[in-house]
């Protein structure tokens, strides 16, 4: 952007100078002076309704609202006169008129903005003597109430609905003092049920089924910690009461989504508390899983390990981690699995194509091609391929409205679907089931089989593309191997700065592949065939590491069902149900399958050793989102008799070194682990500090120069789940709120 | 949804007539109701699926318009207007009759679906107060007895004939009137495009076409010292010149026809008495900003003024005055009308843009203002109908001719509708700058039964009000504003001495409660508090704090809304306080010491 000269005004007798264009009420933050108001929120539509800015203004003929007023040069302002005042103490008088004084019962109180207006500049007694208006509350869905008495029709909660999710679920119903705000169904709501509305109500109009009347807000405690569902990483405050999580929202508008959450961050917690949770360790004695103590449980587990290793060998045994257990727990499970027992029989589910994008950008990866989800925020051009990010990814879907909002970006679509994000699609090509890698060969190379009619579109948009600039190009499981790289070609001859995002399903589906849960991949994509790589890592691990790349997640399960696999261990993983396994009861031949669970899922059910695992909620360490943004997570509860999926892995190391098995892992906490990660983990040297800050780390890890130039996806190996807003994997079904939408039923 | 022949015609033909879609939801809403009774939850989703709007769009709209409803009403719906004119000549009295007869109250339907009714804001009726509205058709003068007739002929399936035009706008003239824009008044068919050419229809519009330049005709515009008739007094060649010569947008001229201040009614007989003057007019704007397209927003309850519009704009495409290569000028210009439905606020000039633009009738921040930034983010000159009537007279007669008609910096000659208690409502044309006491007394022909005068409401009821001591001055923005008043739209409202002062207040306040579109605090919450007040006090439940308590709350209000409303209900509430706070003082006691609707009834 171009330096604009800055114009100085004066406010309460001190000067500012801001970039033309600023509005008075900010340029009065810069200075530290609140200039007070509701209706004025940044980034949303300016309305000049609730007249709680009025500021004095040196040779305007009345007060002037400041959230609308552009400063000037030589501007002189003044905020505190008594006429300001006095105005403020008047909109305050109107406003308690109808604004029922229940203070004492409403969710909002202690930390409401009415409250603490009339508390700063308000009157400290009512003259208002006539009948107030009455109006039953009304319950728009299990997720949100609506007061209409306490609305001070700030119209905050419309704004974000259409402007922040272009959702367009609330209106203004009726006028003058009758006004209301009215939800898109007449009596309910039918919408994406994000909640947006309710976070950014400043008075307790708008309530969260999931909160209400459960508790006041200087009871609990306050917890920044990253969401535990999808893979966009957002920030979320989860308020705490007794260890038992009570509502989830982003209170100081800090981390990448800012205000933004969705209806599984705020109201899919509730998972931590269902009745069916595990709390016990299971070992199935006779046919049937049975409660036993850790202790057993975990000797069992360490002896039938080592009784796999002793009679079928390593390469019986085989590993699949988690999209959403820590990158301090994947990187044990990588180690435990390669230096203990020494198998490359090691995935995860992959649903995203990370590894091919960090090989096929080479050391541009490391060169800001991979982009933040500020950047996309802030992007002048965007192409999405595949994905459906409203449903799939709502902070990747609220970046890129944000950037169409407020940078004017143009938005191009390559989609099998008529997806949501389309209607503010600069071009949106739709392509026929499946056709996303022939597309995005035709933009590379300029051939595919395609019929013409896309053809002339794709034309048209890399056309357009073409002539843009700094363009980021987001993609989801559609694309992988040949396609990434075709991708990644055609984005190398854009004009700037082309970057690229890889939209995954899972908090930490990322850190999964970044620590190196793939059966050819050590942490931070090192080929398993490097023998540099080889070496180093077997060094830090106590025990030589195997040669050859291991069987990938598919294999294992059908190496287990062909009898071929004898011992599979799952460390928070689902894969009975996300690899489609229909077959009865056991997986074939499989003499052992150890599951880390918080629930009897379709593979814990199979299990013979079920250890019950804590979830992100209830634990320490770091998370690595779709961006490969690092972000700490931060312990907000605890459950009695769960442990964490590290502990498990950690104890496990040190019963089977005993045994001769590798070395026991030495590293006794998550901070520890962090630490040797970041030492030897490719692009994870980040700013600790700054992760203690609650910010998020991107990592830049390059693909070396390693002999390999492509990275082989074998065929549906990378495929997504397509869960929407209500669903998530294993989890969705344990959160009930979240199902208690009708949203929630109808596929999108 | 299968719709009747005309109403899909009529969709076909509003979904086609603006740039953006939305912009025929208010028309089509109107019409769908008209056709149906109602407007139901299939009707919603049909006209959401015509103007690709979700149905949340179209409700939100729709509940904003008080013309607009959900529910069915009575085959004949009875609109009792009890505004300021009508409240001082008998509207309550024949509210009750109403009431009575139909043994139904307001928004009420009669068992067998015949009747429903509504007590209503001011319909543009008052010269001919008291009055109502049976669906679209106006009854004028009405007395109780003639109520009673009126229902009796409807329930006999007996339509009696509506007024013809306007009441108090056609009369002898008086010695001191000088018809400009109301010379046509009178003549039979002047509202045909024959009769209009035979008096000097059309000549401005050549001049200015052909031997005008557009500087020119705003220059001369200028000149004449033509001053918004709205209300505000703007002068409209500065207006005019505001407007960027180098866009490459479209520009457009709207025409404010939603006359809705009470005590006003002068743009109703000038669209139905000489509506060409208006086409006129319209199109000498658009040729001085460059701008091809016009828009003629009329308030919802004036439907058979719309249509005579309507009618007009035909015979002037007809004619070739509108439309392609205007008599062979090289200048295009298309003009059309748009029907509001029911809201006050949309004469607010930003207000109306929303409006048009087929959403609730909320103001815009400003700046920038409708010049730079109008109309579907477009430049836009909006003028009220007078102000646009009066721009032929000025063309074809000079500026300088038409600036000496009136006072210093108040050009030309206004529409005065004089309501209340005066001898002889009516619509007068006459000079800017008129004297007042002279209107009342010579022109309208004094307070009858020679009650005496206690207050004047000189432009309507947005105005501080005029005691008795000072209706000595000239009618014109200046003056008035000197005196602490203001010219307004210029309904003049005249108040005889057994008025009850509070009960006006208390009027006036449930008008702007009423009409206030709720953007905003201070005008949404103040104007409902004081409203509730002003109930209490005047009903005898008044305490002495109350007295200072309405004065201060108007001030709270005054100059701090987003739009002028505010300003609107508080400053008659303010001079009404301060004038007559002894009054108030009387109602201490308990009970109101006048009663005047009833007193006037008796006395007519």
């Amino acid at each position: 952007m171009t330096e604009q000269k800055q114009v100085t005004l004066k406010i309460n007798d001190r000067t500012v100078a801001v970039q033309p264009g600023t509005l008075v009420i900010e340029a009065a933050r810069r200075l530290g002076i609140e200039v007070p108001s509701f209706c004025y929120y940044p980034g949303l539509s300016l309305q000049a309704a609730c007249r709680m800015c009025l500021v004095d203004v040196e040779k305007a003929p009345k007060l002037q609202t400041a959230c609308t007023l552009v400063a000037l040069e030589g501007m002189v302002v003044r905020t505190e006169t008594e006429q300001v005042k006095q105005a403020r103490k008047a909109m305050l008088e109107f406003l308690l008129t109808n604004h029922p004084l229940d203070c004492p019962v409403c969710d909002k109180g202690g930390e409401c903005e009415l409250q603490d207006m009339v508390f700063r500049y308000g009157a400290d007694e009512s003259r208002f003597v006539e009948e107030k208006k009455h109006q039953p509350e009304e319950k728009w869905s299990e997720l949100v109430y609506y007061d209409a008495p306490r609305c001070i029709l700030c119209f905050r909660c419309v704004r974000v609905c259409d402007e922040g999710m272009d959702v367009k679920a609330l209106g203004v119903g009726q006028r003058g003092a009758y006004s209301v705000i009215i939800p898109n169904r007449e009596d309910h709501l039918e919408c994406e049920e994000c909640g947006m509305c309710i976070d950014i109500c400043p008075v307790g109009a708008l309530t969260s089924g999931t909160y209400r009347y459960k508790t006041r807000p200087w009871e609990m405690k306050y917890v920044g910690t990253i969401c535990a569902h999808c893979s966009n990483g957002c920030k979320a405050t989860l308020s705490v009461r007794n260890n038992e999580i009570l509502r989830a929202n982003n209170r100081d508008l800090s981390g990448i989504n800012k205000e933004f959450l969705c209806a599984k961050g705020r109201f899919g917690f509730d998972f931590t508390q269902h009745p069916e949770r595990l709390k016990q360790p299971l070992v199935r004695r006779n046919g049937k899983l049975e409660p036993v103590s850790w202790e057993d449980a975990l000797a069992e587990a360490a002896k039938r390990l080592k009784q796999v290793h002793e009679e079928h060998g390593p390469k019986a045994i085989g590993f699949i981690g988690s999209n959403r257990t820590t990158n301090e727990e994947n990187y044990l499970l990588a180690r435990f699995a390669r230096a203990n027992l020494g198998t490359n029989n090691v995935d995860h589910h992959r649903s995203a194509d990370y590894a091919g994008l960090i090989a096929a950008l080479g050391e541009k990866a490391a060169a800001g091609a991979l982009a933040t989800m500020q950047q996309l925020g802030e992007a002048k051009a965007i192409l999405l391929v595949g994905n459906n990010p409203t449903e799939q990814n709502p902070l990747v879907a609220w970046q890129i409205r944000t950037a169409i909002r407020h940078h004017g970006a143009r938005l191009y679509v390559i989609n099998v679907n008529a997806i949501k994000l389309r209607r503010q699609a600069k071009q949106f090509v739709q392509v026929g089931e499946g056709a996303e890698p022939a597309a995005l060969r035709w933009l590379a190379v300029g051939q595919a089989d395609l019929d013409t009619g896309v053809l002339t579109e794709l034309a048209a948009l890399k056309e357009a593309l073409e002539k843009e600039s700094d363009v980021v190009i987001v993609f989801g499981a559609e694309v992988s191997g040949a396609g990434t790289r075709d991708l990644v070609a055609f984005g190398a001859h854009l004009g700037g700065q082309t970057r690229f995002m890889a939209l995954g399903d899972y908090s930490n589906s990322r850190g999964a592949a970044d620590m190196g849960l793939l059966p050819d991949r050590l942490p931070g994509y090192l080929s398993i065939e490097d023998p540099a790589a080889r070496e180093s890592f077997g060094k830090l691990w106590g025990a030589p590491l195997p040669e050859k790349p291991g069987l990938d997640a598919r294999q294992m399960l059908d190496a287990a069902l062909a009898s071929k696999l004898k011992a599979l261990y799952v460390a928070g993983a689902n894969p009975v149900k996300s690899f489609g396994i229909t077959a009865a009861d056991r997986l074939g031949g499989l003499e052992l399958l150890v599951v880390h669970e918080m629930f009897l899922t379709e593979t814990a059910k199979r299990a013979d050793i079920v250890f019950p695992a804590a979830c992100a909620y209830e634990k320490d360490g770091t998370v690595t989102n779709t961006a490969g943004e690092v972000q700490l997570l931060r312990k907000a509860a605890e459950v009695m008799g769960v442990r964490s999926d590290f502990d498990i892995l950690r104890i496990l190391s040190h019963q089977l070194a005993k045994m001769g098995l590798g070395r026991a892992i030495s590293l006794r906490t998550p901070e520890a682990a962090l630490e040797e990660i970041r030492r030897n983990v490719s692009g994870y040297d980040v700013s600790q500090a700054n992760l203690l800050l609650g910010s998020a780390e991107a990592t830049s890890p390059h693909s070396p120069a390693n002999g390999r130039a492509g990275y082989v996806v074998p065929a549906g190996a990378i495929f997504s789940s397509l869960d929407t807003l209500f669903t998530s994997g294993s989890l969705g079904r344990y959160c009930r709120m979240l199902n208690s939408v009708p949203e929630a039923r109808a596929k999108p | 949804m299968t719709l009747p022949p005309q109403l899909e015609a009529k969709f076909m033909e509003l979904v086609n007539r603006y740039p953006t879609k939305r912009s025929a939801l208010v028309p089509m809403l109107l019409y769908a109701q008209d056709a149906m009774g109602h407007i139901s939850d299939e009707m919603i989703a049909e006209i959401a699926r015509r103007l690709d709007l979700n149905t949340l769009q179209v409700t939100e709209t729709l509940v904003y318009y008080s013309m607009l409803r959900r529910k069915p009403a009575g085959k004949y719906h009875v609109q009792v207007c009890t505004n300021v004119s009508c409240m001082l000549r008998g509207g309550y009295r024949i509210y009750d009759r109403v009431q009575r007869k139909l043994e139904i109250g307001n928004k009420q339907t009669t068992a067998d679906g015949m009747f429903s009714l509504e007590e209503v804001e001011c319909i543009g009726a008052c010269t001919g107060a008291p009055a109502l509205q049976v669906n679209y058709d106006f009854y004028e003068n009405l007395t109780p007895v003639a109520v009673d007739d009126l229902i009796e002929s409807l329930d006999a399936g007996h339509k009696p004939a509506a007024a013809a035009c306007t009441s108090g706008a056609l009369h002898p003239r008086h010695p001191a009137e000088v018809p400009v824009i109301s010379r046509r008044f009178g003549i039979p068919n002047s509202r045909t495009l024959e009769v209009y050419l035979q008096h000097d229809g059309y000549k401005a519009l050549a001049k200015a076409l052909n031997q005008m330049t557009p500087e020119q005709v705003i220059e001369e515009v200028k000149k004449s010292n033509l001053r918004g008739r709205g209300g505000a007094g703007f002068p409209a060649g500065v207006k005019w010149s505001f407007v960027p010569k180098d866009t490459t947008k479209p520009k457009y001229i709207l025409c404010n026809a939603d006359e809705s201040e009470p005590g006003t009614c002068k743009d109703r007989p000038l669209m139905e008495l000489d509506p060409h003057q208006l086409i006129e007019g319209t199109v000498i704007a658009g040729r001085a900003v460059g701008a091809h397209q016009g828009y003629i927003y009329i308030r919802g309850e004036y439907r058979y003024v719309l249509e005579i519009m309507d009618a007009a704009i035909a015979e002037a495409y007809a004619g070739g005055y509108l439309g392609r290569d205007i008599r062979g000028s090289g200048f295009d210009f298309e003009l059309c009308t748009h029907t509001g439905a029911g809201a006050y606020e949309c004469g607010e000039e930003s207000a109306l843009m929303e409006s048009l633009e087929g959403k609730r009738g909320y103001p815009r921040i400003r700046p920038p203002f409708p010049a730079v930034v109008g109309l579907y983010g477009c430049p836009t000159v909006i003028n009220n109908v007078e102000t646009l009537s009066s721009v032929p007279a000025v063309i074809l007669n000079g500026g300088e001719w038409y600036a000496n008609l009136g006072s210093p910096k108040n050009g030309g000659t206004r529409l005065f509708c004089i309501s209340g208690h005066v001898s002889r409502p009516g619509i007068y044309e006459l000079p800017m700058g008129f004297n007042l006491r002279r209107m009342i007394e010579e022109v309208a022909g004094g307070v009858p039964k020679g009650k005496k005068l206690k207050a004047v409401i000189p432009g309507g009821s947005s105005c501080p009000l005029l005691n008795a001591e000072e209706v000595d001055l000239p009618m014109d923005f200046d003056s008035l504003a000197k005196a602490g008043s203001m010219l307004g739209s210029g309904g003049t409202v005249v108040i005889n001495e057994d008025t009850c002062m509070v009960d006006l207040a208390r009027r006036i306040m449930h008008f702007y409660a009423h009409e206030s579109c709720g953007w905003c605090i201070p005008c949404r919450e103040g104007t409902a508090w004081l409203r509730k007040m002003l109930d209490r006090f005047h009903d005898g439940g008044g305490r002495e704090e109350d007295i200072a308590l309405i004065g201060e709350l108007s001030k709270n209000m005054l100059g701090r809304t987003f739009c002028p409303l505010g300003d609107a209900a508080a400053l008659p509430t303010i001079s009404i306080v301060k004038k007559w706070r002894h009054e108030f003082e009387e109602h201490l006691k308990g009970r109101c010491p006048y009663r005047p609707a009833e007193v006037m009834a008796a006395a007519l």
